[in-house]
């Protein structure tokens, strides 16, 4: 295949754009996926991983049956990068119950092909037995099922399984232009951040699933779009606090969740309209008040838990004005432009392969292809077997705990990593300590997974996202992405800087309790120890710290 | 059951450890609360006294320098405040602020003589340190075990040895970093190499930490073992100097480096390294050793909760133990519990606070502390010579290191403050932390004493 | 489903999802672990990380930071948890002094309900009495022959016998704990030896029963608490106002089931009693009185379980009481607050790693070039004189209360 002529171009690596890119090349198209940062770097980012049943979205059916079906497909294609869990609604007053019961007819009507049982209500001896943190006066709760994926190895698995199918996949190329004939689209310039060139390839047909940036994207394609953008912040704990997921109405009435996730706890969601750029956006001092009052009604003591970071994203949402957020569809439209670029609005994480196997049927037929969807079909990689963690963990002689949370990361290409072990024991060594992460995992993710940062390695593998937040695997881990990539010592400490920028652009909007005392350890490792306040490499300032 | 003493300090830190030993060493009944080990016992184990001012770019190139420029342009600091004392004319006030710094660093560089963990350098010189990352930082003592002045010498090669399977010192890195600076800075060595030893205390090479290696060196003939390994590596660079990471031994570090030395023929040092320390265990626990061979008592598990006062005097600290409770009554007090992570300072949503007696707290520009949003007060820079200011809030004193109230007067006469826990400075941009511990622990526990004397403190 | 059905449902998701909620009790211990800043400083401490090294137990750090994040995965945290000897020297040395040896106890329970197939088989040596007697050892079958081992145990520490006593209104419970009911009897004579010669009113139980630690440490957890339970019952007929206990173990346990389940009567180690009831004033007067005090040089012990589960103070208290004994030469042995390595349940599955712990001990033990060595904790008395033995040692082990009743004055 030619290196500057294809079928379609995919702008966008978010969950979407590896999606659609992994169902044009198993199609058998000549596919280029083009992120300008990296694989799930910007929106899928910063969601917190629930495909969920669409329960919130009960006055549209038809997305409620969608996410259901996507459900079912998630289970059989990406088993090994789920998690089922259990929630509770707590009721503390009858209002509560009365006002809005719609929707438990609503999602127990899918709930047999999910697998999971209709909604049902406990007593609050039952529901306290459960979750002894809900407020004492629980009247009842509600129970149900929903299913979370990891988002992150979600849209890594379907770029690399993109790139299995022959699609090329480059990362940290920002589109800068069209080439167009007659207000046609004949080819695509984008500028190469790795390499600091500006390349040009051809196409038939551009996908726009740039999420957020869609609109911006659309113009510069001299087209029109329209999107409502809408912030969205979750607050992250330390660890799962509690037993099982919990979903409140919050101080407007909206719905928050507190949900144990990996090792952790996410408390969110905002949803605020907003025209900031992207790429600046933090949480806020009342984001973060009103995700903690709006779940201390139903967790009173949600304070004593130890908050590590905040992290603050933006859903594109279709442009219904006029209606308060949670009245927009959650449906996606596909925006024909006529002139070689088709772009997405609206969606959900859960519909991701479903916008990508319709905008691929569009952009078949367009190019006049007759090929058939399969990406429910296929099992993504890593998902073609059980892993016995325990006997791999006496084979190679590492801890079980290590292991299991590589299987929840890699399903059965796990033994590939340990097979790096065989030649290199001392690649067993843990780096970072908190997920944990050793070091030949590392290694395999660096010279397999394409990334070029600290911040790439940590959405493959969780590096530096425990409660220390890379205050302990920083330097290791850059010094081994320095020995890979064979960088220069100022490359060396400006990836230490970038990281430690990254997680402190999460971690300062919610500073208080331990994690000041965190802070203070990690200063005095890269400022006080490393000197790295005072060291002259080339740091270009983030979005996010530039301004006064 | 309870019990009485002279002198009470809370906190085992470098403040805490400092005045305790003075006061028993002065044959003052001392007793030492420790409730947990401290931010010293991970340090660096080297000395910083004043690296940078705020924001500055240039370092001193004496820890003199530094004090004087402190004495002239930070009137907050924690340096500064034996300035305020009445018995201080105006016209000396720089020379009492850099003087009682001097003494201070000079006291400790004699009693940790001929402990596990003996100092190198002076007042009158910051030291170039090098660390694990390959750059370097200025700090005014290092243990001897780090004493890497001769390579400043012009025919210098530096070989930097890691060990395979341990993490925490990468010298590819480190070599890069460090060669890169040389060449921009133009000094030297100009030629550098790295190597990677095996050392497998537990029969596997991976996994390794810092203080199994230190336990390793300091037994049977490991130290032989490693020089084996390391004489053809120097060798074939021409190496003059080998930097190692900050493992070389617990009791035996000093020994271990002569020996290794001499086996291979070239200069051995250590690197300043991250938590958790070997020289900062060594530091640690010689500075325990001499509190106690100075008479005090080290109560360890030990947390103090409460107090009683006996009109304005503090009357008795209570204190816990994992599952009892006692009180101990004192003379005089030393308050040196550290900041967040010693536990001296704890912060929230609504505000920092002070934690075992509830003292007034303040930022760095002594404005109230008691109901600031700590993020706040933080730069959006992470790493930066800026600081984050939410570091530099804590107690403010009176020029006798008595934390005072919102009225300006002091808390209780009787009740001292030293180290971290004071506002006015933050230790990672300045470099300036156990200096600041040192010198304040060493005024602190001589107020306490004066008072103990019945000296008037007014 | 009506709501009994419907929370039979989720209790069995919970179950095939490895979810056991937290008992309200044990919140605390996961907000104390959740303080941990990954400093380390625990790993230079540990002294199964100094016997064994990080490879094969990760440490505290580990504990803290890792492996008690996730409950779903507790399971696979088996491979390390019961490393644990539970000592508490990391809790003690860590700045934010995280409750890792409790929640090491909140993991194994984890494991033990949800894969008891990972469970060391080890363990259930132990939990056979325990469910079958309320015992942690296999009572004696022939109560002549408990009798006679211990007046063999009397005769030869020159101990005299003091009738067993059960009274309805005593203001002291002494509880001798399993090992010196069913093992170390002489412990239990000793003490019965200190407190009548001090005239104190205390009582027996009239049926001994476990105080649940060792089901504590193995993870069975409802074990634990029925055998807490019925120990608390018993406690509170009584209407005692004190138990007095020679075992640390048991201090400490009972120390803090007082503690989570609001038992309203103190637990001390009979150290504490003598110095804080009997008075060391006292004691010492006494003790001058006696005939029995041929010079001995020895060591000390601390158990974990006292210094740094309780308080350290209770060791303070044993050197002052040693210094009242006439013709008592103690020297500091470097480890004498190091682990022994008998905590944890560990020696009931990885010998080695026990004994790899314990070997600074000894060596240290042997450098003091005391005759003997005492310690208040007939675990401690047990690994320790085990060990000394093995490697050849003349130094002689006594619990410390044996070593005081031997040589307090005869009484009368």
């Amino acid at each position: 295949m030619s290196d500057s002529e294809f079928d379609v171009v995919v702008i966008g690596g978010g969950s979407t754009g590896t999606a659609v890119a992994r169902d044009c090349a198993m199609r058998g198209l000549r596919t280029l996926l083009l992120e300008r940062d990296d694989i799930a770097s910007a929106t899928v980012g910063t969601c917190a991983g629930m495909i969920s049943s669409g329960l919130k979205y009960r006055n549209e059916p038809d997305i409620m049956e969608l996410c259901s079906e996507e459900v079912v497909h998630f289970n059989h294609i990406a088993r090994h990068i789920m998690m089922k869990i259990p929630i509770l609604a707590p009721l503390l007053d009858l209002s509560d119950a009365a006002s809005d019961s719609g929707y438990i007819d609503a999602y127990s009507e899918h709930a047999e092909e999910r697998e999971v049982p209709a909604m049902m209500f406990l007593t609050p001896e039952a529901t306290l037995e459960i979750e002894p943190m809900v407020h004492p006066d629980v009247i009842a709760s509600v129970y149900y099922e929903e299913f979370f994926i990891d988002p992150f190895r979600l849209s890594l698995l379907q770029a690399l399984d993109a790139i299995n199918h022959g699609a090329k996949v480059h990362t940290y190329c920002e589109v800068i232009g069209f080439e167009k004939t007659g207000g046609e689209i004949q080819g695509v310039v984008f500028y190469n951040r790795i390499t600091g060139t500006t390349e040009t390839v051809r196409t038939k047909l551009v996908v726009n699933a740039t999420g957020p940036w869609a609109h911006k994207l659309a113009r510069m394609n001299d087209s029109k779009l329209d999107l409502r953008l809408n912030k969205g912040t979750h607050v992250i704990l330390d660890r799962r606090v509690v037993n099982v997921g919990i979903t409140a109405r919050a101080l407007d009435g909206r719905w928050v969740y507190l949900f144990p996730h990996e090792n952790t706890t996410l408390l969110g969601t905002t949803a605020l309209d907003t025209w900031e750029d992207p790429d600046r956006l933090v949480a806020s001092f009342d984001e973060i008040e009103y995700l903690l009052q709006s779940i201390e009604a139903v967790i009173p003591s949600i304070r004593e838990s130890r908050i590590i970071r905040t992290m603050a994203g933006i859903r594109p949402l279709v442009p219904d004005w006029k209606v308060s957020e949670d009245k927009v569809t959650r449906g996606y439209q596909i925006v024909d432009h006529e002139n070689g670029m088709i772009s997405f609005t609206g969606g959900k994480l859960v519909m991701c392969r479903h916008m990508a196997q319709d905008v691929t049927d569009l952009v078949c037929k367009k190019l006049g292809v007759k090929a058939i969807c399969k990406t429910h079909e296929k099992p993504l990689p890593g998902n073609e077997d059980d892993v016995d963690v325990e006997s791999l963990s006496v084979e190679y002689g590492i801890s079980l705990h290590t292991l299991e949370r590589m299987r929840a990361r890699r399903g059965t290409d796990i033994v590939k990593i340990l097979e790096l072990t065989k030649e290199h024991p001392e690649w067993k060594t843990t780096i970072c300590t908190c997920e944990p992460v050793i070091e030949a995992e590392i290694r395999y993710a660096i010279r397999e997974e394409f990334p070029q940062t600290l911040n790439d390695l940590r959405r493959r593998l969780r590096l530096g996202t425990g409660p220390c937040q890379g205050t302990s695997c920083t330097y290791k881990a850059a010094a081994i992405l320095s020995e890979e990539l064979d960088l220069e010592g100022d490359d060396f400490l400006v990836d230490i800087l970038d990281f430690k920028a990254e997680r402190w652009k999460g971690i300062r909007p919610s500073m208080r309790g331990e994690q000041l005392a965190q802070e203070e350890l990690a200063q005095g490792i890269y400022t006080c120890v490393g000197n790295l306040d005072q060291s002259d490499v080339d740091y270009d300032l983030k979005p996010w710290e530039e301004g006064a | 059951m309870d019990l009485e003493c002279d002198v009470l300090v809370i906190g085992a830190g470098m403040a805490g450890l400092v005045a305790g030993t003075i006061s028993s060493n002065e044959g003052v009944s001392t007793i030492l609360l420790r409730k947990g080990q401290s931010a010293t016992a991970y340090s660096s184990g080297a000395i910083d006294v004043m690296g940078y001012l705020p924001d500055a770019s240039e370092p001193f190139s004496t820890p003199s320098e530094g004090l004087t420029a402190v004495a002239a342009m930070l009137p907050l600091h924690p340096y500064s405040i034996v300035g305020y004392s009445e018995s201080v004319q105006p016209d000396t006030v720089v020379d009492e602020i850099v003087g009682s710094a001097r003494a201070a660093i000079s006291w400790l560089k004699n009693s940790l003589r001929d402990t596990i963990a003996p100092l190198i350098g002076s007042f009158d010189s910051n030291i170039s340190a090098l660390t694990v990352f390959g750059t370097t930082k200025p700090t005014c003592l290092v243990q001897e075990t780090m004493n890497s002045e001769s390579l400043q010498d012009e025919d210098s090669t530096l070989l930097f040895a890691g060990f395979a399977g341990y993490p925490d010192f990468n010298p590819s890195a480190a070599a890069k970093v460090f060669l890169e600076d040389r060449i921009a800075i133009g000094l030297p060595p100009r030629k550098v190499g790295r190597c990677v030893l095996k050392l497998a205390p537990f029969g596997k090479l991976y996994n390794l930490s810092s203080i199994e290696i230190a336990r390793h060196l300091d037994h049977g003939n490991s130290i032989e073992e490693l020089a084996k390994q390391l004489k053809p590596q120097a060798d074939k660079l021409g190496a003059t100097h080998v930097a190692i990471p900050p493992i070389l031994g617990i009791r035996n570090a000093l020994e271990n480096k002569k020996l290794l030395e001499e086996l291979t023929g070239v200069e051995v040092f250590e690197l300043l390294g991250v938590p958790p320390s070997v020289p900062g265990l060594r530091l640690q626990m010689a500075l325990e050793g001499l509190f106690r061979k100075g008479g005090g008592r080290l109560l360890a598990g030990h947390e103090a909760i409460s107090y009683t006062k006996n009109g304005e005097l503090l009357d008795a600290v209570m204190v816990r133990t994992p599952r009892r409770r006692m009180k101990i009554k004192s003379k005089a007090t030393i308050l040196a519990t550290g900041k967040f992570i010693g536990g001296g300072l704890a912060g929230d949503e609504n505000g920092i606070r002070e934690t075992v007696f509830d003292l007034m707290t303040v930022t760095g520009t002594y404005h109230s502390a008691g109901d600031i949003t700590p993020s706040r007060f933080t730069n959006r820079v992470s790493i930066t010579p800026s600081s984050q200011p939410v570091y530099s809030c804590g107690l403010t004193v009176d020029p006798h290191f008595r934390p005072v109230q919102e009225d300006g007067v002091e808390w209780s006469s009787n009740l001292f403050a030293a180290g971290s826990i004071l506002a006015g400075y933050d230790y990672s941009s300045e470099k300036s932390g156990l200096g600041v511990a040192t010198t304040t622990g060493y005024i602190a526990i001589r107020k306490a004493m004066d008072f103990l004397k019945g000296v008037d403190l007014k | 489903m009506n709501e009994d059905e419907a929370f039979e449902y989720v209790k069995g998701t919970l179950r095939s999802e490895r979810i056991t909620p937290y008992h309200p009790y044990e919140i605390e211990v996961v907000r104390s672990i959740e303080k941990c800043i990954n400093c380390g400083l625990c790993i230079n401490h540990c002294p199964v990380v100094a016997a064994v090294g990080i490879d094969r137990f990760s440490g505290p750090r580990s504990i803290a930071v890792e492996l008690s994040r996730s409950p779903p995965e507790y399971w696979s945290t088996a491979d390390i948890v019961y490393l644990c000897t539970g000592c508490g020297t990391c809790r003690e040395v860590c700045p934010k002094n995280v409750d890792i040896p409790e929640v090491v106890n909140l993991i194994r329970a984890r494991i033990f309900k949800h894969r008891p197939d990972l469970v060391p088989k080890g363990f259930y040596v132990v939990q056979e009495p325990l469910t079958e007697y309320n015992l942690a050892f296999q009572p004696w079958e022939d109560k002549e022959e408990k009798s006679e081992s211990r007046d063999m145990r009397l005769e030869k520490l020159g101990l005299p016998y003091v009738q067993d006593r059960v009274l309805d209104k005593a203001e002291i419970l002494f509880y001798p704990g399993c090992q010196a009911e069913e093992r170390a009897q002489e412990v239990r004579e000793a003490a019965k030896v200190i407190l009548d010669y001090f005239d104190v009113d205390y009582t027996l139980l009239d049926e001994m029963s476990c105080c649940g630690l060792p089901a504590r440490l193995m993870g069975d957890d409802q074990t634990a608490r029925s055998l807490a339970d019925r120990l608390k019952k018993k406690v509170k007929k009584m209407g005692i106002k004190k138990v007095v206990t020679t075992c640390a173990g048991c201090t400490s346990n009972l120390s803090d089931l007082s503690y989570y389940f609001d038992w309203g009567v103190p637990t001390v180690h009979i150290l504490e009693f003598l110095a804080e009831d009997i008075g060391l004033q006292r004691f010492g007067e006494d003790m001058a009185n006696s005939s029995r005090l041929s010079p001995v040089h020895v060591t000390v012990h601390d158990p974990c379980h006292l210094i740094r589960h309780t308080s350290r103070q209770i060791m303070d208290y044993a050197l002052e009481i040693l210094r009242e004994i006439p013709n008592v030469r103690v020297t500091e042995s470097e480890a004498y607050d190091s682990c022994c390595g008998g905590g944890g349940l560990v020696s009931y599955h990885s010998r080695d790693v026990a004994d790899a712990v314990v070997k600074e001990n000894i060596e240290a033990i042997q450098k003091t070039g005391a005759e003997r060595l005492v310690t208040p904790c007939p675990l401690c008395t047990a690994q320790i004189e085990n060990n000394l033995f093995k490697s050849g040692s003349s130094v002689e082990v006594d619990d410390l209360t044996v070593f005081i009743a031997q040589r307090l004055p005869k009484k009368g």
